[in-house]
């Protein structure tokens, strides 16, 4: 052995050692420690905030000073849905030990107090678990005690109803605000209070169930902290900072991935005693999961830390209902993603698939934070968008949507699908067409690039090669563009109900965004790790010689191109896809498809595979098998 | 104990009051379906929204009933109940009261949502229609269940479902495919004759049940005079497209008003024939809901979209702001 290949063996083993699977003890023992180190944030704090009461109750750290907190933060209730769960989770882990006082306190807010059930699936997915729950700790009672007029029953047998339909609809044709990284801790929230708290041992299964689901489809699509892929949904600062969502707070608790939460003013001190008083990095929404005695399967930490060998994973969603402009209320969204140990590159089809925050591809790595990720898109927003999803006025929406996501009619916004968008993936090659409508709100596309890049060239042959750490990207533009120094909203900026979207506070990072004002246009992206190809010089070379043919014609756009895996990919917009010769059709994609994860469409049933292990969930008759 | 000044004061407030009172009684009563206040956001702190209700004496005083923060698109008393029956058409479903204000009930459950408008049976206290954007639901046991009645629907957006207060079981939708009408309770329905699609609200004429007006999205106004077999689109002196709300004068139906996306308002005196902009006084020009008092003609109130509600006191010849302010205001509704 030489010296050259013993190093080589050192680093493999070394980088390997780092993605390997440890024992379920040790990945036992290292949760318990994030979890108290969540908590630690949280269960001295004297603020009457519902998490920091829980916290209390939990840890049993002066209960009349949460009770008297609990009992402060009640005198003005607000926030619907975002009230209900952190309060029954804090009720829920102090009933037995809070005043009887403070106990009318809490069950008199549920009768006085009406919060809303909202418009979007997290949403209700919030409202009815925590309205489930609530029902079951006060049976029994009149309509009169209540703030929506029913009786305990009539609101358990709803939100039993309703949380059933839900789970049938998500393991038969998928989740409708699905992959989102921001919205992640919603559902994670509910299903661990279900799953810890319910009474009846089947919905409290159905609830374990639901949680192990939906930490596998992210673990799937996971790296580093991050999610992978395209996504329903995100906030703008999280969709260049990834670390920024809400989801990367839930894979260090459940993956001990990534780091604590990290802002693009660079990452927050390490230790609670180090931090400022009052200061917490961690959104109180990990905090109940942090309480939860809900643990996942190991395979589920293995699916989702174990990045030895790269892996193709598919994927089907549903669209958000559709009230306008069509006639199927949930069409398919098809989601592939390339995973390696070094990068992920996933897609959605393209088209409108969610309103406002759609992230339809991106490249995302591990090297570079904050700014670990490469996408495009067209900024696109109209009365349209917005109507084929909510019920209000036309005209006025785009107005008021506005008011509350300012970015949603900015040109030079990250976020939004669009119907002049298609792409076509295979593994780590990606083809994206647009052929954009004149008179369009926005008559250009936009690509980020990080400005920390290690390389950003941009050659003669047309590419653009770009180099974070050991990932390598190409994107050859089907059209000329400009590029323009960019600016970023600065992470802490945020919103009324604490999403960052602020885009008028500009500060400037130094990344780049690369414009084209060419209607019919698209790109071609190349993603190797130096494991995959070698060195970036070698990226280049033979890349270099690969020219994609476009045809860029009103009606008629279309790219021919043949990847660096020597896959022939003809692409014609909208949805003509040819690979090798073969026609692909999307319809066929499963619910879940890949080496981890297997699911039919219609199934109900969910297949985790993991080396010898194997488990199935059966949501018809809410069984587990392994 | 001698007479005061102080005495004489209370004593002629209380004569007041008591006379007050009476007009009161006397009085229509403005129901205000408020959606929300500027800057709604859900799960946010937010002002006061929902049902508001205020009696022409009470000037600008508005008063709250029922749960806020509902995102209420529709209200209606159910004719006949003397105003105990009351419904709010929300996001959250369709809540009734059945002890006039006193206390809610949402009666719909976790399938019927984004509730857009509601129109009780004028012959039938059991019998409400609502409109969705998932279609027509339909109970006949004073909301105790819900039944969909979409069959015969192009599409299921629909923006407003109205019963005729002159046909039994004629009942008549806006939808997004166009107008619709039923003859049997909303079990069927039929596309009437307007050709365009983007319906978004139907009026009738308070007498002659034969003739309909329509506003639509994009098309203006269009009225019927056979019961929507044939439509006319009426664009003389309109200068607009979309048209939410298009009303009749109860006592005297050649008056009529309309109300759209930034149209100002529109008053007819012609039976629709002609329109003219009546906007002095309106800061917003917007507006989702008109109403004409039943007991005063020359009273009209208008819901903006977003600047709370204006009422007129001379047939829309000058308008003032009532409030409640900054609110988009869906639906109002006057109780004779």
């Amino acid at each position: 052995m030489t010296v050259r290949s013993l190093i080589i063996a050192v680093l493999l083993f070394g980088g390997l050692a780092a993605t390997r699977a440890q024992s379920h003890a040790d990945y036992l023992k290292h949760y318990s420690e994030r979890a108290r180190h969540i908590r630690s944030a949280f269960d001295t704090s004297t603020a009457a905030s519902y998490y920091a009461i829980a916290a209390r109750y939990a840890s049993n750290n002066n209960i009349p000073l949460a009770d008297s907190l609990f009992r402060v933060a009640l005198r003005e209730p607000r926030g619907d849905m975002f009230w209900m769960f952190p309060v029954i989770g804090a009720y829920l882990h102090g009933k037995d030990k809070m005043s009887p006082e403070t106990r009318a306190v809490v069950r008199n807010a549920w009768k006085t107090y009406a919060p809303y059930r909202g418009d979007t699936e997290n949403h209700w997915a919030m409202y009815y678990t925590t309205l489930y729950l609530a029902a079951e700790q006060w049976p029994g009672l009149p309509g009169s005690e209540w703030f929506n007029g029913k009786s305990s029953q009539e609101n358990l047998e709803e939100a039993r109803e309703y949380l059933i339909h839900w789970i049938r609809i998500t393991t038969t044709i998928g989740q409708g605000e699905f992959d989102s990284p921001d919205y992640f801790p919603e559902y994670a929230i509910s299903m661990c209070l279900l799953s810890e708290f319910a009474q009846d041992p089947l919905m409290r299964k159905r609830g374990q169930m639901m949680m192990d689901y939906f930490l596998a489809d992210f673990g799937v699509e996971h790296l580093n902290g991050q999610y992978l892929g395209g996504f329903s949904r995100i906030y703008q600062p999280a969709v260049f900072t990834p670390l920024l969502s809400g989801a990367s707070g839930f894979a260090y608790l459940y993956f001990g991935t990534g780091t604590e939460a990290e802002t693009s003013a660079g990452p927050l001190p390490e230790t609670p005693k180090a931090r400022p008083p009052g200061e917490s990095p961690w959104s109180g929404w990990v905090l109940l999961p942090s309480l939860s005695n809900y643990r996942p399967p190991e395979i589920v930490y293995n699916i989702a830390t174990d990045r030895t060998t790269p892996y193709l994973h598919k994927e089907r969603k549903r669209v958000r209902n559709v009230i306008r402009f069509g006639t199927e209320k949930n069409p398919p969204v098809y989601k592939e993603t390339y995973v390696t140990p070094e990068y992920g590159i996933g897609s959605l089809q393209g088209g409108l698939l969610q309103p406002i925050q759609q992230h339809t591809w991106s490249v995302r790595f591990t090297s570079g934070r904050p700014y670990t990720t490469i996408f495009g898109l067209h900024p696109y927003w109209s009365s349209y968008e917005l109507g084929m999803f909510f019920p209000e006025e036309l005209k006025p929406l785009i107005a008021d949507v506005v008011a509350s996501k300012g970015t949603y009619n900015n040109p030079d916004k990250w976020t939004g699908g669009s119907p002049y968008e298609r792409t076509f993936q295979n593994r780590n090659t990606l083809l994206v067409l647009y052929d954009i409508e004149p008179g369009t709100m926005t008559e250009h596309i936009d690509g980020f690039f990080p400005g920390n890049l290690n390389e950003r060239l941009i050659d003669s042959s047309g590419w653009i090669f770009c180099k974070a750490g050991s990932t390598y990207i190409g994107w050859y533009p089907l059209q000329e563009g400009e590029w323009l120094e960019e600016r970023e909203t600065p992470g802490q900026a945020k919103n009324v109900i604490g999403r960052p979207e602020n885009l008028s506070q500009k500060q400037p990072v130094r990344n780049w965004r690369f414009r084209s004002h060419k209607l019919q246009n698209g790109y071609v992206i190349e993603v190797r790790s130096e494991r995959e190809i070698g060195s970036f010089q070698k990226f280049v070379s033979v890349l270099r010689t690969r020219i994609p043919k476009a045809i860029l014609t009103p009606g008629k756009v279309s790219v021919d191109y043949t990847s660096l895996s020597k896959d022939r990919m003809k692409f014609a917009f909208p949805d003509s896809r040819i690979l090798n010769g073969k026609a692909v059709d999307l319809s066929a994609t499963k619910l879940f498809e890949g080496p981890f994860l297997n699911a039919e469409v219609g199934s109900e049933k969910l297949t985790m595979t993991y080396k010898g292990a194997k488990r199935v969930y059966d949501f018809r008759t809410v069984t587990v098998t392994e | 104990m001698p007479c005061t000044r102080q005495h004489l004061f209370w004593i002629t407030a209380l004569l007041i009051c008591s006379l007050s009172g009476a007009s009161v009684a006397q009085e229509s009563t403005v129901y205000a379906a408020v959606v929300a206040t500027k800057l709604f956001v859900v799960g946010a702190a937010n002002p006061q929204t929902g049902l508001h209700y205020q009696h022409p004496s009470g000037d600008t005083v508005w008063q709250h009933t029922g749960p806020n923060n509902i995102r209420a698109f529709g209200c209606a008393v159910h004719p006949g109940s003397q105003q105990r029956v009351l419904y709010i058409a929300a996001g959250n479903g369709l809540h009734k009261s059945s002890d006039g204000g006193a206390t809610w009930k949402v009666t719909t459950g976790w399938n019927i949502t984004e509730v857009l408008s509601v129109s009780p049976d004028p012959r039938d206290p059991l019998r409400v229609y609502i409109g969705t954007p998932y279609g027509v639901f339909r109970t006949t046991d004073g909301c105790a269940t819900w039944k969909e009645c979409s069959q015969g629907l192009g599409a299921r957006f629909v923006s407003l479902v109205l019963a005729s207060p002159l046909n039994d079981r004629e009942v008549y939708c806006a939808t997004e495919d166009g107008a619709y009408i039923s003859k049997d309770g909303a079990d069927t329905w039929t596309r009437m004759g307007l050709s365009v699609g983007g319906v978004r609200t139907i009026a009738q004429h308070p007498r002659n049940p034969q003739i309909l007006a329509a506003g639509t999205e994009d098309h203006g106004i269009y009225m019927s005079t056979n019961g929507g077999r044939w439509w006319t689109r009426r664009e003389a002196g309109v200068d607009h497209l979309t048209f939410y709300a298009v009303t009749f004068d109860p006592n005297a139906p050649d008056v009529m008003y309309a109300g759209g996306y930034v149209t100002g308002i529109y008053k007819s005196t012609d039976a629709g024939q002609s329109w003219k902009r009546m906007n002095k006084g309106l800061n917003v020009l917007t507006f989702h809901t008109l109403a004409v008092d039943p007991r005063n003609s020359q009273r009209v109130y208008a819901g903006a979209y977003w600047g709370g509600v204006y009422r007129s006191e001379n047939g829309g010849g000058e308008w003032t702001p009532l409030g409640p302010p900054d609110s988009q205001v869906w639906t109002l509704f006057i109780h004779p």
